[in-house]
């Protein structure tokens, strides 16, 4: 699902300067339209997760860049692992009992 | 049996919403506010499921550390936790999608970064080709660049141009071509192509201009021919006349003695060059007689004894 801004502030619980702050920081990076940028699901996720980062584990700002860039590049890894994965016959029943012989 | 297998499903998840909550966060029930959060944070921070994506069962138990946070924080509820009254399950929070749901899919999106991985996706064997391939699905990718093709005269592209181009989504882009602009040169413009995917930034326009052909002139390379018509009074004593270029009209000074086929060159009059400067206009005379015939010119003709003596076939024809 795609929302706007407004939308998205409220979904999300953050208002309009924090939002705008993000956005600046490149925390959040919704879809860019011709009616301006696009937010979706996946935006609200992760203002909520920025969110505890701030407000439970008490991080700061530059520490948050270096969390999200960090986070950011563990789902790269396991997207490539998935690829990676997917690109490996698995053994069939016969060539397993083979391997147990 | 599936039955009773999901009966013991429940009744397991059942217990472990019931968990006290003193042991769930580690903490003793004589646990001052300031103990619970520090124990709280600690254990939030290492069950976040966003900092544990691999692990499905960061998810339950961070929900179990915050719903058993939840209940003893609130000193009411925890005073009547601790009295009986209410039950561990007071505090259940509602369902919630966490990032890593988002950042796990198929479909590229513009958060993922490949910069973990890149040194292998650079070697040469099978499985840096694979790690290729994720790279580019998960990379934070540049717009496409975008053609579009317009055209100018000549004038336009000796003087320079602003133009307005509508896209075929109805925007416009202004393009300014400079005046001298290369023939057969692609301007680009930075920044006005296709959208790019996250912090990629969006791709450039990418503009073919065509200049269009004027009918008064011919090209040649560089330079380009005009075929300027001259009166015999012209040719014979010489003078000025106006002659168009691309820039404009210039006055040329016609030698005395000048024939149908003298050339003359207006330096850089031509088509803008490559490396900068411009070619020449060469502007080919032709005489030409007045329309109606004209009795005393040819009185004067008749009579002009050195004229009729030229032979201009000379070495053509006997």
């Amino acid at each position: 699902m795609t929302m706007s801004k407004q939308e998205f502030l409220q979904s999300a619980g953050i208002d309009t300067q924090t939002v705008e702050f993000w956005l600046e920081q490149q925390w959040l990076l919704p879809e860019p339209t011709p009616a301006g940028p696009s937010f979706s699901d996946r935006e609200i996720a992760r203002a909520r997760f920025i969110v505890d980062l701030k407000s439970t584990f008490q991080v700061n700002d530059e520490a948050i860049d270096v969390i999200l860039h960090l986070v950011d590049q563990i789902h790269g890894l396991r997207y490539a692992i998935a690829q990676l994965r997917s690109c490996i016959p698995r053994p069939s029943a016969e060539s397993s009992r083979d391997g147990n012989r | 049996m599936d039955g009773r297998r999901e009966d013991d499903r429940l009744a397991r998840d059942q217990e472990e919403i019931l968990r006290d909550p003193y042991e769930v966060l580690g903490v003793d029930r004589t646990a001052s506010s300031a103990e619970l959060q520090k124990a709280y944070r600690k254990l939030a921070k290492a069950l976040h499921p966003d900092l544990n994506p691999g692990d499905k069962s960061a998810e339950d138990k961070f929900k179990e550390v915050g719903a058993a946070y939840e209940l003893l924080s609130d000193t009411e509820k925890r005073a009547r936790f601790d009295s009986g009254e209410i039950d561990a399950s007071g505090a259940e929070r509602p369902q919630r999608r966490y990032y890593r749901d988002f950042a796990t899919g198929d479909d590229g999106h513009p958060y993922t970064s490949a910069s973990g991985f890149a040194d292998f996706a650079d070697t040469n064997d099978a499985l840096a080709e694979l790690l290729r391939r994720a790279q580019h699905a998960r990379a934070n990718r540049q717009g496409q660049d975008l053609h579009y093709g317009m055209s100018i005269d000549f004038v336009e592209w000796n003087t320079g141009a602003s133009k307005r181009l509508t896209l075929p989504d109805g925007s416009t882009l202004d393009v300014t071509i400079p005046p001298g602009f290369i023939e057969g040169q692609t301007l680009r413009l930075k920044g006005k192509g296709a959208p790019g995917f996250g912090t990629g930034g969006p791709g450039d326009a990418l503009i073919e201009v065509e200049v269009l052909p004027d009918p008064r002139f011919a090209r040649e390379g560089d330079n380009i021919l005009l075929e300027m018509p001259i009166s015999l009074a012209e040719a014979v004593l010489g003078g000025e006349i106006r002659v168009p270029t691309p820039a404009g009209e210039v006055i040329m000074s016609v030698p005395r003695g000048s024939n149908t086929g003298t050339t003359l060159r207006l330096k850089g009059k031509g088509a803008p060059r490559r490396g900068g400067g411009s070619g020449d206009e060469l502007v080919k005379l032709k005489i030409i007689l007045p329309r109606a015939p004209d009795p005393e010119l040819e009185a004067f003709v008749s009579n002009w004894a050195k004229g009729k003596a030229f032979n201009p076939r000379e070495g053509v024809s006997p």
